[in-house]
């Protein structure tokens, strides 16, 4: 028996609008977009989880786990975020838990540069068949970017496109996508996917859902 | 902003994008060989070329309908064709199968070019018999809703959809 239930919906009875994404004709009608610069989403990147052990020239005897001294080279900004940076983002003072509380950055098994290409590859691919099928966590991960996405193309400036075009592989797909977002989801607040449990996958039990564009 | 309903038709967006909510009055079992269909599962192509078996409950005197459609023809993206008429079979007898009906529309399998379309089934029940009918014109752009309110057939008594999607061509490694 299918197991089903919904993670993310809302319920509206908008008629089912005839969405044309002729990509050819919108390739040849749009003009030529120069290569993407500096365009880059950023994500806030994982507490780290090294050990900082205090100068042995502090007062306490012992090292501690609860801290950096505050050297001024070593203390970045709270809100400095970025793949392109050096620093490691130090958002709790440097503390290091034993646990998981509060984090909330799937990490799907995977180093973040993989990690990253993966969800940059699922999203490319949920934009361009509407529907696909992986693992729940992985599909409740691509949740947040899907929507991110549509909410650039709703926007829909130079700027805004260019982003898109940074994150997702193929350009046609974000350029189709830019074109038909406003008659699609222009009602809609938030919440442009659904998620359906189903079976468990035969080789590894791995738990199953369809995603999909609402 | 949670879970709607639990229905599986609900939630599956079978109700809304082909019919609209209805009360199950009637059991139908679909069997495509040896696979028991269950709303949402996954049939290959390969495996539904030929009609399936479907089982009604239901006295004989009644007399039934079951149509066959694709809302997400040709992409689920995109679905410009919606909606991709595969098999209207009429006057079924209650308690039997689709073999005792007269199949309007010669039965054609999922060949889903993009994606994953979902493929319903709906069972209506009608009030009379129908007889002979007209093949609609085209498959593409079938409206169920449209079908049932010409045919005078009213609400659904029984649906239940299945997932399907191209198959590699060569067998994956």
């Amino acid at each position: 028996m299918a197991n089903v239930a919904v993670m993310a919906t809302t319920n509206n009875n908008h008629p089912t609008t005839t969405s044309r994404w002729n990509m050819s004709s919108l390739r040849s009608s749009l003009p030529p977009i120069p290569p993407t610069s500096a365009s880059s989403l950023r994500f806030t990147r994982p507490s780290p989880t090294t050990l900082r052990i205090s100068r042995v020239k502090s007062q306490s005897l012992l090292p501690s786990f609860t801290g950096l001294r505050p050297l001024p080279i070593f203390a970045p900004p709270s809100e400095f975020s970025g793949f392109d940076h050096g620093f490691t983002v130090i958002d709790n003072g440097g503390r290091v838990y034993a646990m998981r509380h509060g984090r909330k950055v799937p990490k799907l098994n995977r180093p973040p540069d993989q990690r990253k290409a993966l969800i940059r590859g699922l999203t490319t691919q949920l934009l361009k068949y509407g529907r696909i099928k992986t693992t729940r966590a992985r599909a409740s991960a691509i949740r947040k970017y899907v929507d991110k996405m549509i909410t650039l193309a709703k926007d829909g400036s130079l700027h805004k496109r260019r982003q898109a075009l940074g994150f997702i592989y193929e350009k046609q797909i974000v350029h189709a996508l830019f074109a038909e977002v406003q008659e699609r989801y222009g009602e809609r607040n938030g919440g442009y996917t659904r998620i359906i449990r189903t079976l468990p996958r035969r080789g590894d039990n791995a738990p199953m859902a369809y995603i999909e564009l609402v | 902003m949670m879970a709607a309903s639990v229905d599986p038709l609900v939630v599956g967006r079978v109700i809304g994008d082909v019919v609209d909510m209805f009360i199950p009055s009637v059991g139908m079992s679909v069997y495509f060989g040896p696979k028991h269909v269950t709303n949402g599962c996954d049939i290959k192509p390969s495996m539904a070329i030929n009609p399936p078996k479907v089982t009604l409950t239901g006295n004989m005197d009644n007399l039934y309908t079951l149509v066959m459609t694709d809302p997400d023809a040709p992409s689920p993206s995109e679905p410009s064709m919606r909606e991709l008429i595969h098999w209207i079979v009429v006057d079924i007898p209650g308690g039997t199968n689709p073999k005792r009906g007269k199949e309007i529309l010669p039965y054609i399998g999922p060949k889903p070019p993009v994606g994953i379309h979902r493929y319903i089934l709906v069972l209506f029940e009608q009030k009379g018999p129908i007889g002979m009918v007209e093949q609609p014109t085209s498959r593409v752009s079938f409206n169920t809703r449209y079908f049932a309110s010409q045919m005078n057939l009213g609400l659904p008594v029984a649906t239940v959809y299945f997932n399907s999607q191209k198959e590699p061509q060569a067998k994956r490694r």
